[in-house]
């Protein structure tokens, strides 16, 4: 049942691949530290540079896999120092990790989050390499009914769990699905939304579509920051970045707990660290906050939120890699990296793919035992990248930007495109959506109408066939339950806590 | 002033949606294997969106702060910078269209005349160098150069 595994760790432990592994870890420190970059923009723009070093695709998923979990780790570091969660998931970060530095503690918070870190993604990887077998043992049984079954449930648990605005979050993903249309449709071969530009034939590409919506929209977002002159915050001295055991035992309870509840969070499709770091924090502050230490610089409840936003991360390749639904935004972007190499994720990869597959866990246990040794003695390094000034920081972003699309095939268009596409995240941002779910809509959308076509020429048209088996109707009731029960829970509790809920 | 914003964007949701659908409806199928054909989703999508629109205005969320005046000028500067950019990218050259532009921007982005000047230069150069020695990319040398070079 494990061969996967020891073939993949003879794929990761090639010179090459350990050496992508440690770049990723590295890059993705990097950049995750970067004001205002964070994880998610971290990814989308160092994306296509992986893509040029014309990699084979497992080496190519590696490297990128290093920068997401990199990413998770460098995130961490404006949230302590600065008090700027670099981004959503690490917002639960700076509730006690700030106000550990405060107290001078800095060093010992960004010791105890790299532990945290470190277990949280040990116990999601552990469970990653145990679950994932199993469910794409009843992932073969899907067919293309029970597949769209399965992305109906991955929009409804996206649209439950994601952001403060539901209404948002699935206009999000709507207007992700329509971009997904425009091209060539492969069914039929009807030029669908093209305006008789031959750019658009082949649909728009993903890597532009990307770097538009993440990076683009990012260097006006700074550009705001700039003018603002919004308050970074001082930051806090780092000192010897130290943790002691009886610091980390301290916490044990308190990162199992929500070392689990991550990974969990992470395995559901379409919700990512925000969710699970929110949750695992509010959990633990439920269980363990007797004496209201809790935002006043609780090590518990920094560790609590840094153990699942990384369990996440590792728990969210579960549903790429056995059912090629993304678990969050960043996953998005790797299947969509991976929709580059021509594998199509799907039941079918863990099977069809196991090099890919095995080699990409396997580098995650490497990746990981990695960023832990770079991150604790090296993270008074790495917090100087905090304080590169914007003025250098935002004519890198965008030479990677127009390098990384223009090197896809030479081609002045595409760059053009990916302006239009970063003033419409722009102002999507700006509208208070998250760019996750358009990320996710678009990368799941072509799938979902061809898997919905695909079961309605089986059927011949009759509809009954998306609810015939079993497997499906479980999905539909399961998409059903994700969003009604919160809702019923928000209302029940609201009737129940009246003074409080206001 | 909040309420109005998202009341904006469904409205612009709505001409969007309504938008999609004549697109889709327009579409020529001459021949379709599947009994949906290509129009369904574009038409279902159209149809979900305008629900989410009047969602979205009957029940219009917190707006957040709009760009105005001197910021908003910076803003389409800016964006006018990047299409500069791709527009003398391959003319120009990477070297000199990434320098000009770099030093621009780094200048708008608060940075003193000559931190731009020397920043931009840097910036230009190292990439340059880092892409074409390092990462094997080839990048445009600009028309302009290539006679001087006497390579056409």
């Amino acid at each position: 049942m494990f061969d996967f595994l020891i073939q993949g760790f003879g794929v990761a432990l090639t010179p090459l691949n350990l050496g992508l592994a440690f770049l990723g870890a590295l890059l993705g420190t990097l950049f995750g530290a970067l004001p205002g970059i964070g994880p998610i923009n971290g990814i989308a723009i160092l994306m296509p540079l992986a893509y040029t070093l014309g990699l084979p695709a497992e080496s190519a998923l590696i490297l990128l896999a290093g920068i997401y979990t990199g990413a998770e780790y460098g995130g961490r570091m404006s949230s302590i120092l600065l008090n700027v969660p670099g981004d959503a998931g690490a917002v639960m970060t700076t509730l006690d990790g700030h106000p550990l530095a405060k107290k001078g503690l800095a060093g010992p918070a960004l010791g105890l989050s790299a532990v945290s870190s470190f277990i949280g993604a040990t116990v999601a990887i552990i469970g990653l390499t145990l679950f994932a077998p199993l469910l794409a043992i009843v992932a073969v049984k899907f067919g293309p009914a029970e597949f769209f079954g399965l992305m109906i449930f991955a929009f409804a648990s996206m649209s439950a769990m994601m952001g403060k605005d539901p209404i948002k979050t699935l206009i999000g993903a709507v207007l992700g699905v329509l971009i997904s249309t425009v091209g060539v449709d492969s069914g039929t071969g009807v030029l669908r939304f093209t305006f008789d530009m031959p750019e658009l034939y082949d649909g728009i590409d993903f890597v532009v579509m990307i770097i538009g919506l993440f990076a683009v929209s990012e260097i006006l977002l700074m550009l705001e920051h700039v003018f603002r002159h919004d308050q970074d915050g001082e930051m806090a001295p780092v000192g010897r970045v130290m943790v002691k055991m009886s610091e980390v035992m301290y916490c044990k309870w308190a990162i199992l707990r929500s070392s689990v509840i991550g990974f969990v969070i992470g395995v559901l499709p379409g919700t990512g660290a925000s969710v699970a770091s929110a949750v695992a924090y509010t959990t633990e502050k439920r269980i363990s906050d007797r004496d209201n230490t809790f935002g006043t610089g609780d090590m518990r409840g920094l560790a609590a939120p840094e153990a699942a936003n990384n369990a996440s991360a590792a728990g969210s390749f579960v549903p790429m890699l056995t059912l090629g639904i993304p678990g969050s935004g960043t996953t998005a972007i790797l299947l969509g990296a991976l929709m580059l190499y021509n594998i199509n994720p799907g039941p079918m990869m863990f099977r069809e793919q196991p090099v890919v597959v095995g080699g990409l866990i396997a580098s995650l246990y490497i990746g990981n035992v990695m960023l832990l040794l770079l991150n604790l003695p090296l993270a008074g390094v790495f917090a100087r990248v905090l304080q590169v000034p914007r003025w250098i920081l935002v004519p890198s972003v965008a030479i990677l930007a127009f390098v990384g699309v223009y090197q896809l095939n030479s081609d002045l268009m595409a760059i053009y495109l990916m302006l239009v596409i970063g003033v419409f995240g722009y102002l999507l941002r700006k509208f208070g959506f998250s760019l996750a779910p358009v990320v996710l809509g678009f990368v799941l959308g072509g799938l979902m109408e061809e898997n919905l076509r695909r079961a309605l020429s089986i059927s011949g048209g009759d509809v009954a066939i998306l609810f015939q088996s079993s497997l499906s109707i479980g999905l539909w009731i399961a998409a059903a339950l994700v969003v009604l029960v919160p809702m019923f829970a928000g209302k029940l509790k609201a009737k129940l806590l009246p003074a409080k809920a206001s | 002033m909040k309420l109005a914003a998202d009341r904006i964007l469904s409205l612009l949701l709505l001409g969007l949606a309504a938008f999609v659908a004549v697109q889709a409806w327009q579409l020529q199928v001459p021949f379709s294997y599947d009994p949906l054909g290509p129009k369904a989703i574009p038409l279902m999508l159209a149809g979900l969106l305008a629900v989410l629109a009047i969602v979205l205005f009957v029940r219009p969320g917190a707006g957040g702060e709009w760009p105005t005046g001197a910021l908003l000028l910076r803003l389409v500067f800016t964006m006018a910078i990047l299409g500069a950019y791709a527009a003398l990218f391959i003319n120009l050259g990477f070297l000199v269209s990434t320098a000009l532009v770099c030093v621009v921007i780094a200048w708008l982005f608060g940075a003193t005349p000559v931190k731009a000047i020397v920043g931009g230069l840097l910036l230009a150069l190292g990439s340059y160098l880092l892409f074409t020695y390092g990462l094997g990319i080839s990048l445009p040398t600009g028309s302009w150069i290539e006679p001087l070079l006497g390579s056409h």
